[in-house]
């Protein structure tokens, strides 16, 4: 990453290479689904396979390691930190069942005096 | 330039400071536009993990033939759509007329995309599949992550497409410089770069 601005980006040759690089993360993906691979290792490893993908297009294709520092720092721990709380905090939803009044209060209705 | 204008610039220069982050407003707000879209996709892939996790009756219909195979097709056509769009941003910042070619390569790339998915979906909907209906029994919550994750990423392709139909129209009649091409581009990227994550966690993760 560059801390004085843009500067000048890779050639053409490059990003071939770096395509040729994300097919391949997707066959080994591919590979992996049928491999039988225990359902958690397999969701994991998924999920790493597509951070890299994810991490290589952000830093080469959307050019954020040639722009400047302060914009990742500025940018992506946000994102992280959201994603990051999206996890902590779903897992709550199912706590929504046990919270509901019981059937006897919550359908009688007030008395009118 | 008149005189009032070369005044105001004289002005601004003087009191202008330097951009703190190096890239032009356009950039930048795109950048932010990303983030959010980002978050956005986050929360929805985030919702599919957990009523995946909830449901003791997932289903999980996806055949090698012919959903993950298409869905393959679908990862390689976008990838290289990227890389068309590298190659158009690097044409029009270098100056070359050949930056049309490339815009119009990665609309083609795009508008198949699009084509494979709806094909896709016209399939499963003949099967009898829908966001609140599960033909294979389980839950329908199925329909409801699948149709609604794909949709979302569908809609910003068709939405890229468009915008970058526009940007070409305007890069040819130059009203338009290498800039714009390029702050188009970052947005076809993250069109991209959300596919990755929806191919293996929707695909894959769902196949038999």
């Amino acid at each position: 990453m560059s801390s004085a601005g843009s500067s000048s980006t890779p050639g053409m040759k490059f990003y071939v290479v770096l395509w040729a690089g994300l097919l391949v993360i997707v066959v080994v993906e591919v590979l992996l689904t049928y491999a039988h691979v225990r359902p958690l290792s397999l969701t994991l490893a998924l999920i790493a396979l597509a951070l890299i993908e994810a991490a290589m297009a952000l830093l080469y294709f959307m050019h954020l390691k040639y722009e400047r520092r302060i914009l990742f720092w500025s940018l992506i721990p946000a994102l992280v930190f959201v994603l990051v709380m999206f996890d902590h905090f779903w897992p709550d939803a199912f706590r929504v069942t046990s919270m509901r009044l019981p059937v006897a209060a919550s359908s009688t209705p007030p008395s009118g005096g | 330039m008149s005189h009032a204008e070369l005044s105001m610039e004289q002005m601004h220069g003087s009191v202008a400071e330097e951009r703190p982050y190096g890239v032009p407003t356009r950039k930048l707000v795109m950048w932010l536009f990303i983030i959010a879209d980002a978050a956005t996709f986050g929360a929805i892939l985030f919702a599919y993990g957990y009523v995946r996790v909830g449901s003791a009756d997932w289903t999980k219909p996806f055949a090698f033939y012919p959903t993950i195979l298409n869905a393959i097709v679908m990862t390689f056509v976008l990838l290289t759509s990227s890389l068309t769009m590298l190659g158009a941003v690097r044409a029009a910042s270098a100056g070359r007329p050949t930056a049309i070619r490339w815009l119009g390569a990665t609309i083609l790339l795009g508008i198949t995309f699009a084509g494979l998915h709806l094909r896709e979906w016209a399939a499963m909907i003949r099967e009898g599949w829908s966001p609140s209906h599960n033909p294979v029994g389980g839950s329908p919550l199925f329909g409801a992550a699948f149709f609604g994750i794909t949709g979302l990423h569908l809609l910003h392709v068709v939405c890229g497409v468009i915008a970058i139909g526009v940007i070409t129209l305007l890069y040819r009649r130059g009203r338009v410089d290498a800039s714009y091409i390029e702050t188009t581009g970052l947005y076809w990227h993250f069109v991209d770069l959300v596919w990755m994550f929806v191919f293996p966690l929707v695909y894959l993760l769902n196949a038999r």
